[in-house]
């Protein structure tokens, strides 16, 4: 035990000089490469650090700042309506990332089967979406979403249904939220998906042709695991952007019966529109950034589990 | 500040990008001029030392969010040819919070901002903004050419003037003539006005008209679009706005009545439950779905321009009960000003003059708060927009007869408390009384130090 110990602290000891050494010996190399770390610690990091020392005081943007510890978390953990935005968020999540990343998903699969011919159309018509500014989208959107004259209720009224309060209505406002995410991201994940099924051997899908698996067997059992990786990655990007949802919901609901950001209930109002209203419309820059802090660890926390759970490489 | 505390609601939703559309939508609610050819920078480098006759010329930059600030700049030239202006057009959504942040960085504020009513509590709150009451300033002599209850909102607790009074936003019954007469109603200002405003005719006697107009139109058309701006925004407004007198909470004094009247109103079927400010709102207006508004003066700008087919069509009345006041703006002068003589001319200039109130007022709509401006023979013009209604006098005598506004540093999240319980009134038919109960409650719970 006591040698052991020994011989790790020796070791760690060693491995400091050797590093020390390193950076000696490739003392230009560093210089070349240290303009992006310069500039990552002046545009990254320090407004990242900033923010978490900020979260402990007191700050309206212009009088000076007042140390108040952990005030704003005991005050954030018992905001009600910050853990609503939550929850809306998480709601989001499930509502619009999931289904965006399944449909993506079967569209590669579909798109990259030999059936289909004008691939270039399809990709360049599910993609366009992504290409689009979010708040030209949700102008458009807001029209079809219109109650009395909005495009979708009258597609509705053909087949006999509403008209639906989609932007007004709480049980509808985070569905529609979720409808115009999925339209906008759904070709880009798609993009993603095919770039990775492309860099699937082809040989392994006709080998499992030649032995009779179904196309269904292919997908589960060949593609699939093959593409895990890549699923992984695009999980953890859509975990990390949903929880920074922010045009789309703003532009939907907080702007069309309520002046109250969210609209009916608050239905519509996700964590990082409350982050910034709370900083830059109520003026309370430290609580904010206890809500940033929080946010960030709530991120960190999902993108652990799904590393967890689904991360591990099937080969071991 | 064409863009009032509703407004903020439309511009909400330019909110997430000031760019493109969102800068086109924002201003299509924002009412004043059409943005025509280019538009001024700022930050850009300037000609060096730009020298006219003997006298060195000052540079001031001027932050606002409407396009039509640009009629000032050649007048005032004229005016102070030593004094160049540099316009800059500062989409709603961000005006305040980019001011906000250059006194955060402690640079880049302009020469001249402004400030709009749903933000000046927070700003006369906090640093960063000159006593206009103290040299090298003087707007002490102007005090009672002012709404009065402008001057108090501009100042701080301690007395000092930061933000200067600039416009005002009388308000009234709006109707359409066409509609009217096609369902077989009286047109004339003074007959409607009798039936349904001024002092001795309640929002029961207005509601009575509603329902009589929608029976009339077969159900197609109702007197105005919405319950939560037309009913509330009035009602709330009409007893003294703010939600808040210091610390104190007045919410459930404040909404409990306008509460209880639009859900009145959104009950008995009697708006057309079209909300203000968007794509709907403005079909519907063309649609006849309704046939009139309760809104302030400086709706006569974005009508003109997004429903040119209905000027002249407009008359105006009193509101029933009382006169109220929604909306209008400061003009502040940022203590990192270099050049705060040179910016304190053209707040004068442009708050404090008959020549400069009216050069916007003209073009714009957006009422003076400087009351000897109203002495233009201009007031007493027929107004072709009214179809030939002296409007623009009855709107001096409803602005200046309006009850005092309280401001607040916390009015921005009030207005949103406030306005999450309006939703539930309106759309899940929560009970008015307990809505304003539980506003008032999440009020003390959720801002520090805010107490019944």
């Amino acid at each position: 035990m006591a040698t052991t110990s020994v011989s790790v602290e020796q070791q760690r000891a060693a491995d400091r000089g050797s590093t020390l050494r390193e950076v000696k010996r490739n003392f230009w190399a560093y210089i070349f490469i240290s303009p992006f770390y310069i500039l990552y610690a002046i545009f990254g990091m320090f407004p990242l650090l900033y923010g978490v020392w900020l979260s402990f005081f007191k700050w309206d943007g212009i009088s000076p700042m007042q140390w108040i510890g952990l005030r704003n978390y005991t005050r954030l953990f018992a905001d009600d309506i910050w853990w609503y935005a939550v929850y809306n968020t998480i709601w989001l999540f499930f509502g619009a990332t999931v289904p965006q990343l399944t449909i993506a998903l079967v569209l590669a699969f579909i798109i990259n089967s030999n059936y289909i011919r004008g691939k270039d159309i399809y990709r360049a018509a599910f993609f366009s979406p992504f290409v689009a500014s979010s708040v030209a989208i949700s102008i458009v959107f807001l029209s079809i979403f219109g109650a009395r004259y909005g495009l979708l209720n009258y597609a509705l009224s053909f087949v006999g249904l509403g008209p639906i309060r989609w932007l007004e209505d709480a049980a509808w406002i985070k569905p529609s939220i979720a409808m115009v995410i999925i339209w906008q991201w759904t070709g880009y994940s798609m993009i993603i998906f095919l770039a990775s099924l492309q860099s699937i051997n082809a040989e392994l899908h006709e080998a499992a042709k030649v032995d009779g698996a179904r196309t269904r067997d292919v997908f589960w059992h060949i593609t699939m695991p093959l593409m895990r990786p890549v699923i992984l990655f695009q999980v953890i990007l859509s975990i990390i952007g949903a929880m920074q949802n922010f045009d789309i919901p703003v532009m939907l609901a907080g702007g069309t019966q309520s002046s109250s950001p969210g609209g009916t209930d608050r239905a519509g109002l996700v964590a990082m529109v409350q982050l910034y209203w709370t900083a830059f419309k109520y003026g309370d820059f430290g609580y904010a950034a206890a809500m940033a802090l929080i946010l960030f660890f709530l991120i960190l926390i999902f993108s652990v589990m799904y590393n967890r759970w689904q991360g591990r490489n099937p080969t071991d | 500040m064409t863009t009032k505390l509703s407004r903020r609601r439309f511009l909400k939703v330019a909110a997430a990008g000031a760019g493109g559309i969102g800068a086109a939508a924002l201003l299509a609610a924002c009412g004043g001029a059409a943005p025509q050819g280019g538009q001024p920078t700022g930050g850009q480098a300037q000609p060096a030392a730009p020298v006219q006759g003997d006298a060195v010329v000052t540079e001031i930059t001027f932050w606002w969010w409407d396009q039509v600030g640009e009629v000032w700049k050649e007048p005032f030239e004229k005016a102070h040819p030593n004094i160049k202006l540099n316009f800059v057009n500062t989409p709603f959504a961000d005006a305040h919070d980019k001011l906000l942040t250059s006194f955060a960085a402690g640079s880049g504020a302009p020469d001249v901002a402004s400030i709009e009513i749903g933000r000046v509590g927070n700003f006369t709150a906090k640093g960063g903004l000159a006593d206009l009451l103290a040299p090298p300033f003087d707007a002490g002599s102007l005090k009672n050419d002012m709404v009065a209850y402008k001057w108090t909102q501009g100042s701080t607790a301690d007395g000092r003037l930061v933000c200067m009074p600039w416009d005002i936003g009388p308000a009234g019954v709006w109707y359409r003539t066409d509609i009217f007469e096609a369902l077989g109603l009286p047109t004339d200002p003074e007959a409607v006005e009798e039936l349904i405003g001024g002092p001795n005719r309640t929002w029961d006697d207005f509601f009575a008209f509603a329902r009589q107009l929608k029976e009339k139109s077969g159900g197609k058309t109702s007197l105005f679009a919405d319950a939560g701006t037309d009913i509330y925004g009035a009602v709330y407004r009409q007893q003294g706005e703010g939600y808040a007198d210091g610390n104190k909470v007045l919410i459930e004094e404040k909404a409990t009545r306008p509460f209880q009247l639009a859900a009145r109103a959104r009950k008995d079927g009697i708006d057309a439950n079209i909300p203000w400010w968007g794509a709907e709102w403005q079909t519907g207006l063309k649609d006849n779905a309704f046939a009139g508004m309760v809104i302030a003066c400086w709706m006569q700008g974005g009508l003109t321009r997004e429903q040119p087919d209905l000027v002249g069509k407009w008359r105006v009345v009193r509101a029933p009960e009382a006169n109220y006041n929604w909306g209008g703006s400061f003009m502040a002068i940022p203590e990192q000003s270099k050049n705060k003589e040179a910016a304190w001319t053209f707040v004068k200039w442009a708050c404090a003059t008959a020549e400069g109130q009216n050069i916007l007022f003209k073009a714009s709509g957006v009422f003076p708060a400087y009351k000897p401006a109203w002495q233009d023979p201009l007031y007493d013009e027929p107004v072709p927009f009214f179809g030939g209604q002296r409007a623009y006098r009855l709107w001096t005598e409803i602005g200046d007869n309006i009850k005092a506004i309280f401001r607040t540093p916390n009015d921005l999240q009030l207005d949103d408390i406030v306005g999450a319980e309006l939703t539930r009134v309106l759309q899940e038919g929560k009970d008015p009384v307990q809505a304003a109960k539980d506003a008032e409650a999440e009020a003390i719970r959720r801002i520090p130090d805010m107490q019944a």
